[in-house]
């Protein structure tokens, strides 16, 4: 009767630890994750104006605010993306990738509390609807989940080298 | 033992890093809309002013308007008899890429967010007759565009400019025939 040793048994006890732990399904997250980026910003740098509707369906920002940030997110969020997707500066892409997921999660939510039709814009612009709103809003909490997770395992990684 | 690079080991120069990425993304952002025609102004305008620039632009020869005849708004048994009978132009204010995509059968884009260039590829077509019946239509109830265009073409002199408010939902909701882009 030798049994499993304590390693294999804990192993088995885990398989979808076992699973997430993979670097192979890291990869495949922040390519995902990389590659929604990089169409996301490509959209808005074609159409920069429909964004600026957008971010001005939040009622956030003051108008001198609104184009420059309409000008400057995309590129930023296509940079995020590449950095992401190709693995180089990966940490602080998971990181800026996370905390735009936060700010947009606040956006969205602080609208939809002060009943306005919010334009997420997050793929160009468009007209509103409330259920777009909330499934924005959960895709939008998954992506924080998902880049938050990615986020910690690359500092986990980092501080093993 | 080799060393890892010194910003693997240390999260807080990723801050550096982001604001530097955040400097070169306002950068590239700039230098994007430099080369856009036409450039987005620094000073963020509602779609409503930018209309209003575009008609002022376009408006300096056109008579005062007058009231239109057609009614301010029609219903979907109105528009539908409308477009069947050919007799005034129908006109889709949605982006042009959306109207190709779908559109009421013999209706011309004059994209709210496009307006000038839409208005100046339609020619003469439009400006000839502006007695002539028109009704705009957008998406659906709760879109802004049809009614933006509409005061647009008032402004420019048009007199009969009507609204379909159900807009192409309302039409494809009725399972009415489409047509797209050729």
């Amino acid at each position: 009767m030798g049994g499993l040793d304590p390693g294999e048994a804990s192993r088995g006890d885990l398989p979808v630890k076992g699973f997430l732990d993979h670097k192979g399904f890291e990869l495949a997250l922040r390519i995902v994750i990389g590659g929604l980026f990089v169409y996301s910003g490509g959209v808005k740098i074609m159409d920069p104006l429909s964004f600026a509707d957008s971010i001005e369906t939040f009622k956030l920002l003051p108008p001198h605010a609104i184009n420059l940030l309409a000008m400057s997110l995309p590129p930023f969020e296509l940079i995020m993306g590449l950095l992401l997707a190709t693995g180089w500066r990966k940490r602080a892409a998971a990181l800026a990738i996370s905390v735009l997921a936060i700010v947009f999660a606040v956006a969205l939510a602080q609208g939809m509390a002060r009943g306005l039709k919010v334009d997420c814009g997050c793929f160009g612009g468009g007209a509103p609807s409330p259920g777009e709103i909330w499934f924005s809003l959960g895709r939008d909490l998954l992506l924080l989940a998902t880049s938050a997770w990615l986020y910690l395992g690359i500092c986990r990684e980092s501080k093993a080298l | 033992m080799k060393r890892s690079p010194f910003w693997k080991r240390h999260p807080a120069n990723d801050l550096v890093f982001l604001i530097a990425c955040c400097g070169a993304a306002l950068l590239v952002g700039l230098a994007l809309n430099a080369l856009r025609d036409p450039a987005l102004p620094l000073v963020y305008q509602g779609k409503s002013e930018r209309l209003e620039e575009s008609v002022r632009r376009l408006a300096s020869h056109t008579p005062p308007s007058r009231i239109p005849v057609l009614g301010d708004e029609i219903d979907l048994q109105t528009f539908r008899r409308f477009v069947e009978d050919g007799k005034g132009l129908v006109l889709d204010a949605r982006p042009e890429m959306i109207h190709c995509l779908g559109h009421v059968p013999g209706a011309r884009s004059l994209a709210r967010d496009d307006f000038e260039k839409s208005y100046a590829r339609l020619g003469k077509k439009l400006s000839n007759d502006k007695d002539q019946p028109l009704a705009v239509y957008c998406s659906d109830i709760s879109c802004e565009d049809s009614r933006l265009v509409q005061a647009a073409l008032v402004k420019l002199g048009y007199t009969q400019v009507a609204v379909f408010a159900g807009g192409w939902a309302a039409w494809t909701r009725a399972r009415l025939p489409e047509e797209i882009c050729p």
